[in-house]
């Protein structure tokens, strides 16, 4: 299944200076600039960044504050698109050293689906032999099937950038279609290893007996959300990782199959990171996924899935348990936007909160083995620290809980409080040192 | 422009609710309510009645006086009202079984603090209000036997409404089950211990499993507000009950009231057992 593409220009682009949870970009153009596609537009100092490219040629409208998918207003540069195909000179560099590797990655402003730019996630710092590549959302990962052997080619060279010696790609075991295209699929010339995740075998059993350097291991039926980076490190590496500790520090690091393609790109055609494959599903007429330029306006996303299928009354962001609600249709997507839902009218939820009942379905949906009622109703009495107690930091937030929630609590919402009130907490008496 | 409804996650939710649980567990009751009727006749009809209608008024009076949300269509009232009148002889006045549904819902669950926080099933709290106070009218006319088959379908020995089949309700709890309304650990571990033990001691379980049981397994043990939370809790619950059922009636020879008044303790029990269960996250914590 490919990708559906946008055929109509927007009216206008709305390109955030700010695409991921790290530090904005000081915008590099004025109001009535020309700009051109790849032309960097926001460029930024520091640790944490992401610079900015135009994946649209045309002037800017301005440089003000905007929604954008997270909810909040971020400072925006506004472009009014032209058909036009002028671009930067791409420049391809194929045999860059690993050092350069890492320098074009950062360059094209390559970031994660958890938020943290690519460069950072291959060279955290602590040593890394393994880098697992999260491909068990199975609407992207199929939309990326067409040019897998991209795919490959840029993970190898993010295993090469990271100075990492072993890539594992992790698929959904039911996930056939990838699956069957991960079989038929070639590095260096020899076939890839697919095999299953079952009991103690885990991806140090699989490389132990193999020369390979990439192998493919279709975990279970689970996908591995932004905030799931411990769980999909424990279930793929056998490795637990304690609360406090992050896949790094056992050694693992962890990439997207958008970024894959995109350090593809970045190396092999010199293009900076300016497009994505999101997914739309829910109320429109098309749903599927679509290859989004950055900074495209959702509405224009919709139409190209056919539009919005009866009345829309609600648009949410990256998913329907953790997602965000935007309020306008006008918001951009961004690099951090990995799916679109829509629900029409009746579809909004308008239930009420009444007493849990002890019914223990959150408790046995947790993927993390907690109490989610029980922790909601300490932190609503303000027991921070017996939430605490109950484990209430090492929740993931995925969002299981409220979910199937009878009593329809607001789970999540309580216990991240109590989380946020803990780790204040702990701020106040000791410093947060993770010590081993 | 469209307006968008922007609220907090999550955005889609299982179907399943207070409402929908509450009347699953009162339908799986009806056909056992109708085959009481069926057998006993108009007392049996008149008790029901009673006990539905105690409950509901004292539910909405309460919730009036306090200003409260009216519950009422949650059907968790019309359920302790109708299991009540399964676990009561037909022989009782429907007048008393009215007063015991308003204590079940007025003081068993309304004075506890309402629906969640009760410690003790609100039927069985009423029940035993009822033998305590007209412990004469609590006496069953007759024992169940269920020795054969035909037994389990119809008991002709039936004391309480509950018992006059006793597949009925082992069909429809196990149907909730099925349909995952009800949670499987404390069912099969109740049931499971009561047999081996009972088997064990060499009690026929001709008399331990009657419909009084199987409403204890399926129905009481099951009722969440009064069980562990935490999975190992909830087998360690069921097994509690077992023991205690078979301990009540392997000495007093009534597994009925064993079973009875084996909730009742567990009941009491359980909150010790959650805090004794608390399951690690996954992935461990650091500085243990
Ligand atoms: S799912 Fe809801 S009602 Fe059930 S135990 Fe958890 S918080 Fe309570
Ligand atoms: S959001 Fe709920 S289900 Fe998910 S980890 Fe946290 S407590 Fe568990």
């Amino acid at each position: 299944m490919s990708a559906i593409k946008l055929d109509k220009l927007p009216e206008k682009v709305i390109l955030p200076l700010k695409q991921h949870d790290g530090i904005a970009c000081a915008p590099l153009v004025k109001k009535g600039e020309e700009v051109v596609i790849g032309q960097k537009i926001g460029d930024c100092e520091g640790s944490d960044l992401a610079y900015v490219h135009s994946p649209y040629c045309g002037t800017v409208e301005s440089v003000v504050e905007m929604p954008n998918p997270s909810g909040k207003r971020v400072l925006s540069v506004i472009i009014n698109p032209l058909e036009c195909a002028d671009s930067v000179d791409f420049v391809p560099e194929k045999d860059a050293s690993p050092s350069r590797l890492l320098e074009i990655i950062k360059e094209a402003g390559i970031v994660e689906y958890y938020q943290k730019p690519t460069y950072l996630a291959l060279k955290p710092g602590e040593r890394i032999d393994t880098l697992i590549m999260n491909a068990t959302f199975p609407l992207i990962a199929n939309a990326y099937l067409d040019s897998l052997d991209k795919v490959l080619e840029g993970f190898r060279l993010m295993l090469e950038a990271g100075g990492i010696s072993r890539g594992a790609i992790v698929i959904r075991a039911d996930d056939k279609e990838s699956i069957k295209a991960f079989k038929n699929a070639k590095v260096d010339g020899k076939p890839l290893i697919v095999a299953p995740i079952i009991g103690k075998r885990h991806a140090d059993y699989y490389f132990e007996d193999s020369e390979d350097e990439i192998i493919v291991l279709a975990g279970g039926k689970i996908t591995y959300t932004p905030t799931m980076m411990n769980l999909l490190s424990g279930d793929v590496m056998g490795r637990k990782i304690p609360l406090g500790y992050k896949p790094a520090d056992v050694h693992v690091a962890v990439c997207g199959v958008k970024s894959a393609k995109a350090v593809y790109d970045a190396v092999y055609e010199g293009k900076p990171y300016l497009e994505n494959v999101i997914t739309v599903s829910g109320a429109v007429n098309r749903p599927g996924s679509v290859l989004v330029k950055f900074g495209t306006p959702i509405k224009d996303v919709v139409e190209a899935c056919g539009g919005y299928k009866g009345e829309p009354g609600k648009v949410i962001i990256n998913g329907t348990r953790v997602g965000v609600a935007i309020y306008s249709d006008e918001s951009p997507v961004a690099k951090d936007t990995t799916g679109i839902v829509v629900q029409t009218k009746d579809e909004v939820l308008r239930d009420v909160s009444s007493a849990c009942i002890h019914c223990a379905r959150c408790v046995d949906i947790c993927p993390m083995n907690l109490l989610p009622g029980r922790i909601a109703v300490m932190a609503d009495q303000g027991m921070y620290e017996k939430c605490g107690e109950y484990y209430a930091l090492s929740c993931i937030e995925c969002g299981d809980c409220a979910a199937v929630c009878p009593a329809k609590k607001h789970l999540v919402q309580l216990i991240r409080f109590s989380k946020l009130q803990l780790l204040e907490m702990c701020a106040e008496t000791e410093p947060a040192e993770v010590t081993e | 422009m469209t307006t968008f409804t922007v609220s907090p996650p999550p955005h889609r939710r299982s179907k399943i609710s207070i409402k929908t649980l509450m009347w699953g567990r009162v339908a799986a009751l009806v056909p056992i309510s109708l085959a009481a009727i069926y057998f006993f006749g108009f007392a049996a009809l008149g008790n029901i009645a009673a006990s539905i209608l105690g409950a509901v008024i004292i539910e909405f009076a309460i919730e009036k006086a306090f200003k409260y949300e009216l519950t009422i269509l949650d059907g968790n009232a019309v359920y302790i009202g109708l299991l009540l009148a399964l676990i009561c002889p037909p022989t009782l006045p429907a007048w008393m079984i009215f007063l015991a549904a308003m204590f079940a819902v007025g003081i068993g669950k309304h004075a506890f603090g309402g629906i969640g926080s009760y410690v003790f099933h609100p039927a069985l709290a009423a029940w035993v209000f009822l033998s305590l106070s007209w412990a004469q009218d609590m006496l069953p006319g007759t024992t169940p036997i269920t020795s054969s088959f035909s037994d389990m379908m119809l008991e002709t020995g039936a004391g309480f409404l509950g018992e006059v089949s006793p597949i009925l309700v082992l069909l429809t709890g196990v149907a909730l089950i099925a349909m995952k309304l009800v949670e499987w650990r404390i069912p099969v571990t109740y049931f499971l211990t009561t047999v081996i033990l009972a088997t064990l001691l060499g009690d026929p379980l001709s008399y331990v499993i009657t419909g009084t049981f199987l409403l204890g397994v399926l129905f009481f043990a099951t009722e969440t507000v009064t069980t562990p939370v935490t999975k190992n809790g909830r087998i360690i619950y069921g097994i509690l009950c077992g023991v205690l059922t078979v301990l009540y009636g392997y000495f007093s020879g009534n597994y009925v009231w064993g079973t009875l008044y084996a909730l009742l303790l567990s009941n009491a029990i359980a909150p010790y057992i959650e805090v004794n269960t608390l399951p690690k996250p996954v992935g461990g914590v650091a500085h243990e």
